[in-house]
């Protein structure tokens, strides 16, 4: 039983489960996967950026921005297609993410969050002002798209979009993190002068984390943008920024599966909460207090503690396993020197 | 033969229209609707800073509805409000419309309050085909180029930027100044305002920008004082333009102050400013005829108090209880065979009709225009009281 429980038999039921959606849903459920997939790809992005290489970084929602506007815009200004809008909206994210590793060579913890944070509130100035570009506050409405000759609606077509680019990333993500790259990102995470002395290359695996976190968050990004068929800046502010990390804390740090069941949990989460009219705010950051409180490893730490999961490079409780307050390894670590 | 002939045809021609019919009659778009009950979405913020264009103009909605359906319903139907959260977000609007559309089976929808989360949804209205009565958000996309089943009973960014800029020359204003708030909201008022001004000929002396929550404006003050404005039209907040007010006052500057609906809550904002004597010379613009403390309002006010206990009556509510009329009316009139398109059609022709809260009557110009409301009033405190002093007409 466990191992038919195991995490890549579960990521395998769910995007099957995912693949079958609008075949048998209505189009609100539809919606509701859709996000739930874009935000497996948003909460897996940042969960390689936070939790393996352990950089407190505050730009996510940003690049989630950045990935949208780059590829609406490409389209409302120049005409791109989406196929090529698409892919480059996400180049443009993770260049953007490439840059933000420059302040992270010199700063750690608290101050490379408030770098972070200051570049997310600069990216949203910029939205909302330069109004001959982005069209200002208000927003615009990417051109439709045309997923003929397939015999697809801009949903469906977008819905199928968005499944294979979160069923690839998640696997590029697993794979990834299994590898050097992996090993590398986490012995940056436990402490970087150890790992230079290991010979890792800080400037190269921090901007390594960076990039594919913005690739990851602008992907997501240029895909909303469709899926919506609206961009605006309000839908990349703070409170996105606070949903992309409660997907991660949620599901566990530093495990690309807590990643995939933060991720759900949230949208359905987002949803649920709106049968109980005006209570978002109560329920939310009453769930997320009492993760913080009794389950701060995420819900993945308790399905390894309960069914024996062991994902490549999760973080690891010590030798009492119960602890809840044991701290992470990252909140032990001391800032770079 | 030629009597053969001629049945034949008649029978062919016979069968070809009642086949028409049948497809028309198939075509026909009933969701929601049932033998005894009509089901309406309302969208809108229920919780947050700005709840009350959502939650209030949802409850002035229900007590409309409460209204009719204690007198018997719609041609026997009672109307049955389902409630839905956008959180102003378009996300989370576009996820209310689907559910609304989709889950629910809503026959129209009523509400819409942010502006971007209503525009967001634009589309999906347009491809689900159901009808709307926008009832607080404003800017002019939501319905300019006209959406044949999205109507506004609010008045629109432009209808408002437009009267502002008439009624501050209308007093005598030379040297008007701007102070807006330059967020998605305030956008979608500063630029048809910026336009507004263009096609009269005139600049404004100062164009300051000012945040949704600010602690302080002296400094917008002190440049608007030093350019030698003598008005300011409002493009805030409440909370922004009772700071602006307070800190004018404080530098002994005392503009002709032009508001617009944000502030339209006029009780409310003399206590945000809470110095004596700084709103004199302040005017802003109402969709509603009637404050809620008006005698004429008193009926309203008891049905809010009796749905939802505790609750006093407010401008928001108005809002929706305006919208609501609005809706009842068109529904009466698409008749017994209650359908989608008999209701846009309804909607449609509805000219001079009077509610008990706009100022003006409503009048929808179907297919020209689906902004029905072009009736913008203006209310100033005297003798401590928010009062109505006028509807502006628009040259």
């Amino acid at each position: 039983m466990r191992r038919l429980l195991s995490p890549r038999n579960l990521i395998f039921a769910l995007f099957v489960t995912l693949a079958v959606v609008p075949f048998l849903a209505n189009k609100y459920y539809v919606f509701i996967a859709n996000l739930v997939l874009l935000y497996m790809i948003l909460a897996v992005g940042l969960n390689l950026l936070i939790g393996y290489a352990g950089q407190l970084a505050f730009a996510n929602a940003a690049m989630f921005g950045i990935g949208a506007y780059g590829a609406g815009l490409l389209q409302a200004h120049f005409g791109v297609p989406y196929w090529l809008a698409l892919p480059s909206g996400a180049l443009i994210a993770m260049v953007s993410g490439t840059v933000m590793a420059l302040p992270a060579l010199r700063l750690s913890g608290i101050y490379l969050a408030l770098v972070t944070l200051a570049f997310a509130q600069f990216t949203l100035w910029v939205m909302s002002h330069w109004d001959t570009v982005t069209f200002g506050a208000g927003g615009f409405s990417p051109p439709r798209i045309d997923f003929g000759p397939l015999p697809l609606t801009q949903p469906n077509g977008m819905y199928l979009l968005s499944w294979l680019a979160a069923a690839g990333l998640i696997w590029f993500a697993w794979n990834a993190m299994g590898s050097r790259i992996g090993r590398a990102f986490v012995a940056m995470r436990d402490g970087e002068i150890a790992a230079q002395a290991l010979g890792i290359d800080l400037l190269r695996y921090k901007a390594l984390a960076f990039a594919l976190s913005g690739f990851y968050a602008g992907t997501a990004g240029a895909l909303y943008g469709g899926v919506l068929g609206f961009v605006g800046p309000e839908g990349f502010d703070l409170l996105q920024m606070v949903l992309h990390k409660a997907a991660v804390v949620m599901g566990g740090l530093g495990s690309i599966m807590g990643s995939i069941i933060g991720a759900v949990i949230l949208v359905v989460l987002l949803e649920v909460i709106r049968e109980f009219k005006a209570t978002m705010e109560i329920a939310f950051g009453g769930l997320l207090l009492a993760f913080v409180l009794f389950q701060p490893r995420g819900i993945v730490d308790l399905l390894r503690r309960k069914l024996g999961w062991d994902e490549r490079l999760h973080y690891k409780a010590g030798p009492d396993q119960t602890a809840p307050s044991e701290p992470t390894p990252a909140a032990t670590r001391k800032p770079a020197e | 033969m030629t009597a053969t002939k001629h049945g034949l045809l008649a029978a062919t021609a016979g069968l070809c229209v009642a086949a028409l019919l049948g497809v028309a009659a198939a075509r026909a778009d009933s969701t929601g609707v049932t033998q005894s009950e009509i089901k309406i979405g309302a969208i809108g913020p229920l919780s947050g800073p700005i709840y009350m264009w959502g939650k209030l103009a949802m409850n002035g909605v229900e007590a409309v509805f409460a209204e009719v359906n204690a007198q018997g319903g719609i041609h026997g139907r009672k109307l049955v409000l389902v409630r839905e959260d956008d959180d102003c977000k378009p996300e989370r609007a576009i996820g209310a419309i689907k559910k609304l559309a989709y889950d629910h089976k809503v026959f129209a929808v009523v509400g819409g309050a942010c502006s971007n989360a209503t525009l967001a949804v634009r589309p999906e209205l347009e491809a689900a085909k159901i009808p709307m009565v926008v009832n607080s958000a404003v800017a002019d996309g939501i319905t300019n180029p006209v959406a044949a089943n999205i109507f506004t009973t609010q008045l629109t960014a432009s209808v408002e930027s437009r009267a502002q800029l008439q009624f501050a020359m209308e007093r005598g204003a030379k040297n008007i100044a701007i102070v807006a708030q330059h967020d998605a909201w305030g956008m979608a008022r500063y630029t048809p305002l910026l336009e507004a001004f263009k096609a009269k000929g005139i600049t404004p002396v100062a164009d300051e920008e000012i945040q949704a929550e600010p602690n302080d404006a002296t400094a917008q003050i002190l440049r608007i004082k030093g350019k030698g404005a003598d008005s300011i039209i409002l493009v805030t907040y409440p909370k922004a333009g009772a700071i602006l007010v307070r800190d004018a006052l404080k530098l002994g500057f005392k503009p002709l102050w032009v508001g617009q609906t944000a502030i339209n809550d006029m009780d409310v904002f003399q206590k945000q400013v809470g110095l004596p004597g700084a709103l004199d010379n302040f005017f802003t613009i109402t969709a509603t005829r009637y404050q809620p403390t008006d005698p004429e309002m008193a009926e309203w006010s008891k049905r809010i108090k009796a749905l939802f206990p505790g609750d006093e009556l407010s401008v928001f509510n108005l809002n929706g209880i305006g919208s609501a009329q609005v809706m009842v009316e068109a529904l009466k009139n698409a008749g017994k065979d209650l359908t989608r398109e008999a209701f846009l059609q309804a909607m449609g022709k509805i000219k001079n009709f009077k509610t008990d809260v706009y100022p003006g009557p409503i009048t929808c110009n179907a297919p020209t225009s689906h902004q029905c409301n072009q009736s913008p009033a203006w209310i100033q405190i005297q003798d401590g009281k928010p009062t109505v002093i006028g509807v502006t007409t628009l040259n």
